[in-house]
């Protein structure tokens, strides 16, 4: 199976790739793994407390070319946005800019899942409702 | 069973070839237990499945269909493959347990990932924590080899433990299978039911394992080579 250029990019030069310290009220950490595969990412964001953007994300990602560049994406993406914003991002979005095949749709997904697993983090860490988001899907 | 395509004779034994007049049959529907001539069954007796494709191989062989019609060769050569992908399959107890599980009906694999993503599919954190955390290491062993150096003793020592420890625990995982296996062979309808959902789950939680056993291992052997090439971190300073 070919890559499509934009995952080898990811790929090759990953964005966003580090840590964030987990235990600061600011970071929201999602850690996920794809039980297909057994591909464990985790992703974390550093939200500001007045604006609720998203100033700074980091992934880490042990896994296949197609998990790795759906997550530094997301981070990408992320960055910026509001919490709310963040939480529009869909995983049809990421296979969309990175031409995924089927078989690797659950690669996106798992970014997906990274997202909102980090943003529930730190929604809990930050006593944030969770009610809201959820009920929007 | 059915019937030979040429005579017409009621087929014994493996459906793909005619114990009567020895003529190869279409491929067709035929799954991978029904080429050995057996029930759907997740526990297999290696060693005669074995010696079955030994004498399905020889007697399937395009060879001694050459100059036979044009059905024959093109069944001979279906036959053939159909019989080496079995057998590669049956042979690896995993293989077999995904495999069977499949073609029962249930999404297993790859090609079903991200469609039925629940909670229940959700690991254990604390298994995804160490897996993660164990990664972490695993990469920083890797970079200290790929920069010539070999990694910390200590590192290495606590690798290789985990290693030891996520070995075990892929034996359980491996025995859970096998348990579960043979209550689906034994059970009804309702045991089946159950025994299958706990199969994939094990399966779910074996690839997370295998993955780490299997990266445990390649940076232990890259260790060894590095240190037969280079000789100790500790020889090197003491010149």
């Amino acid at each position: 199976m070919a890559y499509s250029d934009k995952v080898v990019d990811h790929y090759n030069n990953p964005r966003n790739v580090g840590t964030l310290d987990k235990s600061s009220e600011e970071v929201g950490t999602g850690l996920v793994g794809a039980p297909e595969c057994g591909d464990v990412m985790r992703l974390q964001i550093r939200v500001n407390p007045e604006t609720q953007v998203i100033e700074e994300a980091k992934f880490k990602t042990f896994g296949c070319g197609s998990a790795i560049a759906s997550s530094s994406l997301a981070t990408e993406w992320v960055k910026g946005k509001t919490v709310a914003e963040a939480l529009e991002i869909r995983n049809t979005d990421i296979v969309k800019e990175l031409a995924l095949p089927p078989v690797k749709i659950h690669c996106s997904v798992l970014a997906e899942d990274a997202i909102r697993a980090a943003i529930g983090d730190w929604k809990k860490k930050n006593g944030v409702a969770e009610t809201e988001a959820v009920a929007a899907h | 069973m059915s019937n030979c395509a040429r005579c017409q004779q009621p087929m014994h034994d493996s459906p793909l070839i005619c114990a009567a007049c020895g003529a190869v049959q279409s491929v067709a529907g035929i799954d991978y237990f029904q080429v050995f001539g057996l029930k759907r069954a997740f526990a297999l007796d290696t060693v005669a499945v074995e010696r079955e494709f030994h004498r399905l191989s020889r007697r399937l062989h395009p060879d001694r269909f050459a100059r036979g019609s044009e059905t024959d060769r093109q069944n001979s050569l279906a036959a053939t493959a159909l019989l080496n992908d079995a057998w590669r399959v049956l042979r690896d107890p995993v293989e077999r347990v995904e495999y069977l599980l499949k073609i029962e009906g249930h999404a297993v694999g790859e090609e079903h990932a991200g469609k039925g993503k629940s909670a229940e599919r959700e690991p254990p954190p604390d298994l995804l924590e160490e897996v993660f955390d164990l990664n972490m290491q695993l990469e920083e062993i890797r970079m200290s080899q790929r920069m010539g150096e070999s990694a910390e003793a200590s590192t290495m020592t606590e690798i290789a433990a985990a290693g030891k420890r996520f070995e075990a625990m892929l034996g359980e995982v491996d025995a859970a299978l096998q348990a579960e296996g043979a209550k689906w062979d034994a059970g009804d309808a309702a045991t089946r039911a159950q025994a299958a959902k706990k199969m994939i789950e094990l399966l779910d939680r074996r690839r997370y394992v295998r993955n780490l056993v299997r990266d445990v291992r390649a940076a232990v052997t890259a260790q060894a080579l590095q240190q037969e090439l280079y000789g100790g971190n500790f020889v090197a300073e003491s010149l």
